[in-house]
């Protein structure tokens, strides 16, 4: 048996939200955390792993996007809002390192149409890979706006250099429910990940941006 | 009489003295004070003219190892000698006797341990001997080695435990600094970070920052240095770290020792100490939080770094200085590093297009190197031009077998990194070699239709689909082309989905009507109306992949037939199939916490389900592997000659891993008492009071030890 229980997630949920939103309210929208600490892994002999899963809700409403598009995506792009660059856009960063290290900050992630997206490696050179912001692909037959909610709601788990790692699952104004339900989802998909399952789990910790941490595990 | 007979040979024995100095400091603080008057006097003839006093010099040695055994004992009186040795040794080492030299070192060594001088200090006063460019130093190599070994232990012993930080930084700042001077004595500088590094003592990104500087140093032997660091150091760590393994003390020996050799304090101890050293060495090496990265995956700035080691070291006139070794060893780095970042570096494609033919030399490393080298983030056009390259010169009709199965063979390492890098004609031209005669052919041609079966069947020739292949086009459970940047992380989605089926058919068996199933219900109805928009739909998907019954070759079949039915039912038939496999999965993962048992029963539905899944794994993660040139060949079958073949057969022979190890000797050992009671003559025996009594037991006290013999075999699996 593990020793996280469904119940035992639950009140430490309600416990995170009366203290952001009652106790101490901050001015913004405070950010749900799901924090890993992992144990009895050796990277050199098991691989590194990265997944990605897609979470039910949107975690953080606020993400900010980018279509690389042709005329046909840009124009869809402005219909729903959301900021577009063409081709000649790109062309004219001119492979200015600095102009596209700042593009690559400005945004959450990125979205390109599949016609362009072969040339992104060519025109904006290595920077967005470096930043883990490679544009995901959309087609003419894709709904524009599913494909964003896709992107803003999925979550992805990567090692880096060091043996824990944090991921943005909901925000405080969620419902109680529907954060255990994102907590629950991202646990179990992170421990299906690992090698060794529970065993490699060092501890699980949720936390809001401004609020105290609560062990789960 | 004695005593004053002493007295008088003092001054000349100065061992003698020393030994006594070290005992009584105070009653002897005279007859040091005149020794050390000594050495100031002799220690001045050489600062002023090193070269007159040559003859005294084994005085002079004696003397200053004298002092500096007993200066912990006259901190006051000898505050001026360390500084003095380090001017000595700074100032006229290529002047001073090779032992003298020699005995300096040991001495500020010996300071060193006594903490009379620091760490720091002593680096400091050595290193510049270790880097001097001076050829016509005697015996400078000498001077070097030992230098060197001294650095080593030297960073070693103030390592042990914690590490100290202040130290290795200050250390690794002098490095940094003698790698700027360009010069060859770099070298320095790789050795020492990679034997500190094999030993495990270094293990940060600083250290491996260290390496990229000597990497990309102008001189070729640095720089080859700083190359061959990335490509073995991991390898030579894991083996001086398992060979570490080796030396610890035998604990079944020491504990079977103990019980039966006399006991004493002295043995228990011993016990004792080497269950500590275990336990201590398990828990450094073996703890949760031990992370060993390879030296590759501590890079600050991997894309920086391999764009400048491409750029200088393989395309700029510096290229030219590299043998063809060289050469390959660098682009075998740089390969890698894209390789494991999935770095953007267009050029290297191109650069390796003019090596990949037949006849170069060592053509198999840079095979070997153009698969490390792609990834699925690189544009396929790039990596298009080496696989088409490969093809026209490796893979034809003409050439020796050994050529086209290392062409097919690499351009499967290729394709399983990059799958989007070739067209369907130019892949279905290249499995037609399934049919050749040659082993190692065929079996290339047909490792490349398995791994397309598993990519993308759509690509194949329809007959080389084969059946999974093609009923799971037909079914729609398969997604179509790979599609150029689609996120390659991984999502074991379908593995989740067979946990998920398994415990929606596990519920149907038997309800357990439990408050857990209703609390679920609520909640799956809640994310259910968040989220899906269409809930008909997947209801009706949900119901009709219960009704398709346990398999998933049931719910294949069922949608085979519903295709021949109505041509346009596919569309939708497509995408139920899939939000249902989606919907289980999110179901499954919000309902509860997976527990130990879940991923244990995964682990067998997974096996259960076929090889093609552990196989989809393996392709997960591939672009960090290491290619190996040698197996791109594949195997050749010569006929062995009639040494050969009796070497074989005598290995045969020798090996007895198999049949049963009982009644064989583990090592070398006399008898056991066991053995010696098993194989005592009974007459001996029948008299004894323990073989007379069983005849004497009780009826009930027999049955109970023949009930337990019974029980024992059994356990024993008899």
């Amino acid at each position: 048996m593990s020793k996280i229980s469904t119940t035992q997630v639950r009140e430490h949920v309600k416990e995170l939200l009366t203290f952001s939103n009652e106790t101490k309210k901050r001015n913004f929208l405070e950010t749900v955390e799901l924090q890993v600490g992992l144990k009895n892994y050796d990277p050199q002999r098991d691989k590194r792993f990265s997944g990605s899963l897609r979470l039910p809700q949107v975690p953080r409403p606020n993400m900010n996007l980018c279509i690389f598009g042709d005329a046909f995506d840009v124009d869809r792009a402005k219909s729903l809002g959301i900021d577009a660059m063409s081709v000649d856009d790109l062309k004219k960063l001119n492979k200015n390192k600095k102009l596209i290290k700042k593009l690559a900050k400005k945004y959450n992630s990125f979205i390109a149409s599949d016609v362009l997206i072969k040339q992104v490696p060519r025109l904006l050179g290595p920077q967005l890979s470096k930043a883990g912001k490679f544009p995901t692909p959309v087609s003419h037959n894709d709904d524009l706006y599913s494909k964003v909610t896709d992107v803003k709601s999925t979550i992805k788990f990567q090692l880096k250099k060091v043996l824990c790692l944090a991921v943005a699952i909901g925000n405080v104004e969620m419902e109680e429910d529907v954060l255990v339900n994102q907590i629950m989802m991202a646990v179990n998909f992170l421990v299906s990940l690992l090698k060794k399952n529970w065993q490699n789990v060092g501890s699980l910790v949720i936390k809001s941006s401004m609020g105290p941490s609560y062990r789960l595990y | 009489m004695v005593r004053r007979q002493r007295a008088a040979i003092l001054p000349n024995n100065i061992i003698l003295l020393q030994n006594l100095v070290r005992r009584d400091p105070k009653s002897y603080e005279e007859e040091f004070l005149q020794q050390y008057s000594h050495y100031q006097s002799l220690r001045d003839i050489y600062l002023s003219d090193a070269n007159s006093g040559n003859e005294g010099a084994d005085e002079f040695g004696e003397l200053i190892g004298f002092v500096s055994s007993v200066c912990q004992c006259f901190p006051q009186e000898t505050k001026q000698f360390p500084s003095d040795l380090n001017s000595l040794l700074i100032n006229n080492y290529k002047e001073l006797d090779v032992d003298l030299r020699e005995k300096i070192i040991q001495c500020l060594v010996m300071l060193r341990n006594k903490n009379v001088i620091s760490p720091e200090f002593l680096i400091q006063t050595i290193f510049p001997l270790l880097i001097s460019q001076e050829t016509s130093i005697a015996n400078i190599k000498q001077l070097r080695k030992q230098i060197y070994q001294t650095l080593i232990s030297l960073l070693k012993a103030v390592n042990v435990g914690s590490k100290n930080q202040k130290l290795n930084r200050s250390t690794q700042a002098l490095l940094f600094n003698l790698l700027e001077q360009q010069t060859t004595q770099g070298l320095w500088a790789t050795r020492l970070t990679r034997e500190l590094w094999r030993r495990g003592i270094w293990d940060d990104s600083r250290t491996v920052e260290i390496m990229t500087h000597a990497a990309l140093h102008p001189d070729v032997k640095v720089s080859i240095a700083g190359v061959k660091f990335f490509l073995g150091a991991d390898k030579e760590r894991d083996e001086a770290q398992d060979s570490d393994d080796e030396e610890e003390p035998d604990l079944a020996q020491l504990k079977h020792q103990a019980q039966i050799t006399k006991k004493t304090g002295k043995k228990a101890k011993k016990l004792e100490t080497a269950l500590k050293t275990l336990k201590k060495k398990g828990s450094a090496k073996h703890s949760a939080t031990y992370l060993n990265f390879s030296a590759i995956h501590l890079l600050r700035d991997p894309q920086g770094f391999a764009d400048e080691l491409f750029s200088k070291q393989l395309q700029g006139k510096r290229a030219n200085k590299y043998s063809l070794e060289q050469k390959i060893d660098i682009v075998n780095l740089v390969s890698r590093l894209i390789g494991t970042h999935k770095l953007t570096c267009l050029g290297i494609y191109t650069f390796l297009l003019k090596f990949l033919t037949p006849k170069q030399q060592d053509v198999t490393q840079f095979m070997a190197a153009a698969a490390q080298a792609s990834h699925d983030l690189v544009p396929p056009e790039s990596i298009t031009i080496v696989v088409k390259k490969i093809a026209d010169e490796f893979i034809s009709d003409g050439v020796a077998t050994e050529v086209a199965a290392a062409g097919l063979n690499t351009v499967r390492e290729i394709l399983a990194r990059a799958p989007l890098a070739i067209d369907a004609d130019l892949l279905q031209d290249l499995t037609e070699y399934k049919g050749s005669k040659a082993k190692s052919v065929m079996m290339a041609a047909r490792s490349l239709i398995t791994l397309y079966r598993e990519v993308a069947p759509e690509m194949l020739a329809r007959k080389d689909r084969g059946k999974e292949a093609s009923m799971g086009m037909k079914s729609g459970s398969r997604k179509g082309l790979p599609q150029f940047g689609m996120d390659s992380a991984f999502t074991n989605s379908n593995d989740l989905a067979l946990l998920a089926q398994w415990k929606e058919e596990h519920k149907d068996d038997d309800k357990v009507g439990d408050e857990w199933e209703v609390e679920e219900d609520e909640e799956e109805e809640e994310s259910d109306g968040g989220e899906w928009v269409n809930i008909d739909e997947d209801t009706e998907a949900k119901t009709e992949a219960k009704a398709s019954g346990k398999k998933r070759a049931y719910e294949d079949d069922d949608s085979d037939l519903e295709l021949s039915d109505d041509e346009q039912n596919i569309d939708k038939n497509k995408n139920s199939n899939q939000d249902s496999n989606m919907d289980q999965v999110q179901k499954l993962l919000s309902s509860d916490i997976l527990t130990p048992a879940d991923f244990a029963k995964l682990h067998e539905l997974k096996t259960k389900a076929g090889v093609e899944k552990i196989m989809g794994q393996s392709i997960f993660g591939l672009n960090e592997q290491q290619v190996e040139s040698s197996k791109l060949v594949g195997s050749t079958k010569y006929k062995q000659n009639k040494e050969e073949r009796l070497a074989h057969v005598k290995a045969g022979r020798d090996e007895d891993a198999h049949g049963s190890r009982r009644g064989k000797r583990e090592g070398e050992h006399s008898t056991t008492n066991k053995e010696k009671a098993r194989k005592k003559n009974f007459l001996m025996t029948i008299h004894k009071r323990g073989v007379q009594s069983k005849n004497k037991m009780a009826l009930r006290d027999k049955q109970k030890v023949l009930r337990a013999h019974i029980d024992k075999q059994k356990k024993k699996g008899h």
